[in-house]
């Protein structure tokens, strides 16, 4: 069990986004890592949920009760890493 | 078997805020939607609220009549949806451009909205890294910007205050019309729900819908790609849409930018979005491509290059993502809010392309007023689906 204290924790660093708020998404309807991430930016951010994704997932399996595999992943979408405007528009 | 008053079908921004309107005037409602809520269009888009690239005329009134609503919903719902109200600048390219703004400009100042030009030294003075090139622009005094995912989450959690219910993940499977071929139910996988008014919010998907009550709904998805940059200095005070943006949505055929072929075939046109998150957005782009969802490297590589005629200072930002979504298109460009007179009790409100989000408060309050039977707050006429009938 997490207490009250625990949900400071901040488990998206590129959003700051906090367990609390993850929890209370979950509680808002969200049943999978997008779901989470449309309410509350977790993975939106420079490194697109590479550190948070699973940690996202755990939260989700642990509030709903569910097992991993059933948890979806986000979408991948390109670029694969961040590449400037430059690199990408230049001709 | 559940009972209610009106059965929105489609949980995007459209659907969700019929159900707000609705629900605020007491009448039990109840939303389908086949997935998570907002996890269509409305979380593939962007978040404006723009009179800038509207028709004068009614087109421009009934964007201008929900840029009020918004102000209203920003005290109505607790939940922050980042709404700001910092106006939006069309940047010009040519003489020939800085000619058709003028007469734009002319209209719409004469219809009452704040809308004025800037010369070259005054839109420089106001984005500084603009390129140096540019010759001149509009600023568009009442333009506003939301976070359509945050709005359609806020709408929906109020929505459920005043009694609406919400099926999530809920899939229709048919509507069904009585012996005079009026709506009586609406036949989901999770069991049937009674009622004799079905408000048809499902975008791109409407057809499918209409097709279930025997109608024909011109409605066509056109893909629309984005590209997401990293958090930045801000590179821009506000929205920042080319002139040649308002050419590219109607397709003016007399009128022809000076760009690539590339970025005419994608229908590219430069749109900066600047968000509450310290970050910005980039479109657009317009093609139709059925229902494929997924980013093509052209496109991006086009967004971007188009991004850096207007702003060179970006070459050295990043991109750290880029999505698509589907538009729902529709031939003369406005949506379709209207009752069906062939089956009663049957609504549509769909079709808004690109305004889905600037439009849904006006959508939601006219559609409860048009199933109250109330007068509505504007004229409807225009936006029946009989304007496709011969």
């Amino acid at each position: 069990m997490m207490n009250k204290k625990d949900d400071n924790i901040i488990i998206c660093r590129c959003e700051e986004v906090t367990l609390g708020e993850i929890k209370q998404a979950i509680r808002e309807g969200a049943l999978d890592v997008t779901g989470v991430k449309r309410r509350t930016r977790a993975g939106m951010g420079l490194c697109q949920g590479r550190t948070c994704e699973k940690l996202v997932q755990q939260i989700i399996k642990e509030e709903l009760g569910k097992k991993a595999e059933e948890i979806r992943p986000s979408t991948f979408r390109p670029p694969v890493r961040p590449v400037t405007f430059g690199t990408l528009g230049g001709k | 078997m559940k009972g209610y008053d009106a059965v929105v079908i489609g949980g995007g921004v459209i659907g969700i805020s019929v159900v707000y309107y609705l629900s605020k005037k007491g009448i039990k409602v109840a939303l389908v939607e086949k997935g998570d809520i907002a996890s269509g269009t409305s979380s593939r888009c962007d978040g404006n609220v723009l009179i800038a690239d509207k028709q004068p005329g009614f087109d421009t009134k009934m964007t201008y009549d929900s840029q009020l609503l918004f102000k209203e919903l920003v005290k109505e719902i607790p939940y922050d949806f980042d709404y700001t109200q910092r106006g939006s600048i069309y940047i010009i390219e040519s003489e020939e451009e800085f000619k058709i703004a003028k007469e734009y400009v002319k209209k719409q100042v004469e219809d009452g909205y704040p809308m004025r030009m800037m010369d070259k030294s005054e839109i420089h003075d106001d984005e500084p890294y603009l390129a140096e090139d540019i010759i001149g622009g509009v600023e568009i005094g009442c333009d506003a910007s939301v976070n359509p995912m945050a709005l359609v989450f806020g709408l929906s959690l109020e929505a459920k205050k005043n009694g609406a219910e919400i099926f999530d993940y809920t899939y229709v499977k048919d509507i069904r019309l009585d012996k005079k071929g009026a709506v009586e139910a609406v036949e989901t996988d999770q069991g049937m729900l009674i009622t004799k008014c079905v408000v048809n919010c499902a975008g791109v998907w409407a057809p499918e819908i209409g097709n279930m009550v025997g109608i024909d709904i011109p409605i066509k998805p056109r893909q629309g790609q984005l590209l997401v940059a990293e958090k930045t200095f801000p590179v821009g005070k506000r929205k920042i849409v080319e002139f040649g943006y308002m050419m590219a949505k109607f397709g003016d055929e007399n009128y022809k930018r000076n760009v690539s072929p590339e970025l005419e075939k994608f229908g590219i046109a430069f749109v900066f979005e600047p968000t509450l998150s310290d970050n910005f957005l980039i479109g657009s782009s317009r093609a139709f491509v059925g229902f494929d969802t997924d980013v093509s490297i052209e496109v991006m590589q086009g967004l971007a290059e188009r991004a850096i005629r207007f702003f060179p200072v970006m070459k050295d930002i990043h991109v750290i993502r880029a999505y698509a979504g589907l538009r729902p298109y529709v031939d003369d460009h406005m949506p379709i809010i209207s009752k069906v007179d062939e089956v009663p009790g049957f609504y549509i409100a769909a079709g808004h392309e690109g305004d889905g989000i600037g439009l849904s408060p006006l959508t939601g309050k006219l559609i409860s007023q048009m199933v109250t039977g109330e007068e509505t707050i504007l004229p409807i006429d225009t936006l029946s689906i009989n304007r496709f009938k011969e």
